[in-house]
């Protein structure tokens, strides 16, 4: 019953809550001198200031500036500071000055700062698009 | 204009003297502000030194290669290359780890090609060992063979070496890489 109390608030204000389950699970960090290729799969927090090629799933990531990923990102929050080439499925989309991006922003709201690179299209959608993204051929690796 | 002067110093002095009058006693009340020997906040993490870390919630597929420390306490499908290498407590690997100094309290299911090698108490080794220096305490689980011939077989390959392609990495990503561009 608690259990899935607890996801259906989850999902219903999936929107405007901050990665909250990320408090409670230690954030990973993925430093500059580090490069990885594959799948990462993350219950909460992942800040990247490295270089990472595959498809990320996590519930709040930041690329950090010097940080550099190819491939997709399928998060609740994204903040992007650093570079990006592929396509983001959140929510929650923070694009900062310092961030060069190419490639697509599937979101709900997004905050883009003046002086960011940004070369692509970011398709807006609503939130319940998001929640069925774990399905989507198209998202999957 | 001076219609407008007029309006608007009225309103705005009114409401300043009515302002000054409730705030006048006020500031004696107020409690001296204290002197703190130490910040109330810590200073931000500076990220540039930091190592990596792979906290419990993270699961990699693939490869995963590092010039600096790396704590893994995650989930690992594929190869670690790294300087200092730290497998905690409930992290798993599957694969080979390599490293200068590699730590295990975890799991590793595949091969560990290190310098140092440590073997904690509660590491559980399924492979074989290559290294030069090894240290394993009472209540380590090995199953494979330890052989100290790191760096003088032609096997051993060096630390950090150039990245195979991944089967799983994503059909979106092309394959002409970082390198490649920068």
């Amino acid at each position: 019953m608690g259990l899935s109390m607890f996801a259906l608030s989850r999902r219903s204000d999936a929107r405007f809550a901050p990665a909250r389950s990320s408090a409670e699970l230690p954030p990973s960090f993925l430093g500059s001198g580090i490069r990885v290729r594959g799948v990462l799969e993350i219950e909460g927090e992942l800040t990247i200031q490295g270089f990472v090629a595959g498809r990320i799933a996590a519930l709040k990531l930041i690329i950090a500036p010097g940080g550099r990923v190819e491939g997709d990102i399928v998060a609740r929050e994204v903040v992007v500071s650093g570079n990006l080439n592929g396509r983001i499925f959140a929510p929650n989309v923070t694009v900062e000055e310092t961030a060069h991006i190419d490639g697509r922003i599937f979101h709900n709201t997004i905050t883009v700062a003046r002086g960011a690179h940004f070369d692509g299209r970011m398709p807006w959608r609503p939130v319940n698009f998001f929640e069925t993204l774990d399905q989507l051929p198209e998202t999957q690796p | 204009m001076t219609i407008f002067n007029r309006n608007d110093n009225k309103p705005a002095d009114s409401k300043l003297s009515a302002i000054d009058a409730l705030q006048t006693p006020k500031p004696t009340e107020q409690p001296r502000p204290q002197a703190y020997a130490q910040p109330l906040s810590p200073p931000a993490k500076t990220g540039a030194s930091m190592a990596s870390v792979i906290s419990k919630a993270l699961k990699i597929t693939g490869q995963l290669e590092s010039t600096e420390d790396i704590q893994i306490d995650g989930e690992i499908d594929g190869d670690v290359r790294g300087v200092g290498v730290k497998i905690g407590n409930n992290a798993k690997v599957k694969g080979t780890v390599y490293g200068d100094e590699v730590e295990l309290a975890g799991t590793i299911d595949g091969r560990i090609e290190a310098k140092k090698v440590i073997l904690t108490g509660t590491a559980r080794m399924s492979g074989d060992v290559s290294h030069q220096d090894i240290k394993i305490e009472s209540g380590a689980f090995i199953d494979g063979n330890l052989k100290p011939d790191f760096g003088k077989t032609a096997g051993s390959k060096p630390t950090v070496a150039p990245f195979k392609p991944v089967a799983a990495v994503a059909p979106a990503t092309p394959d002409k890489s970082a390198e490649a561009r920068h």
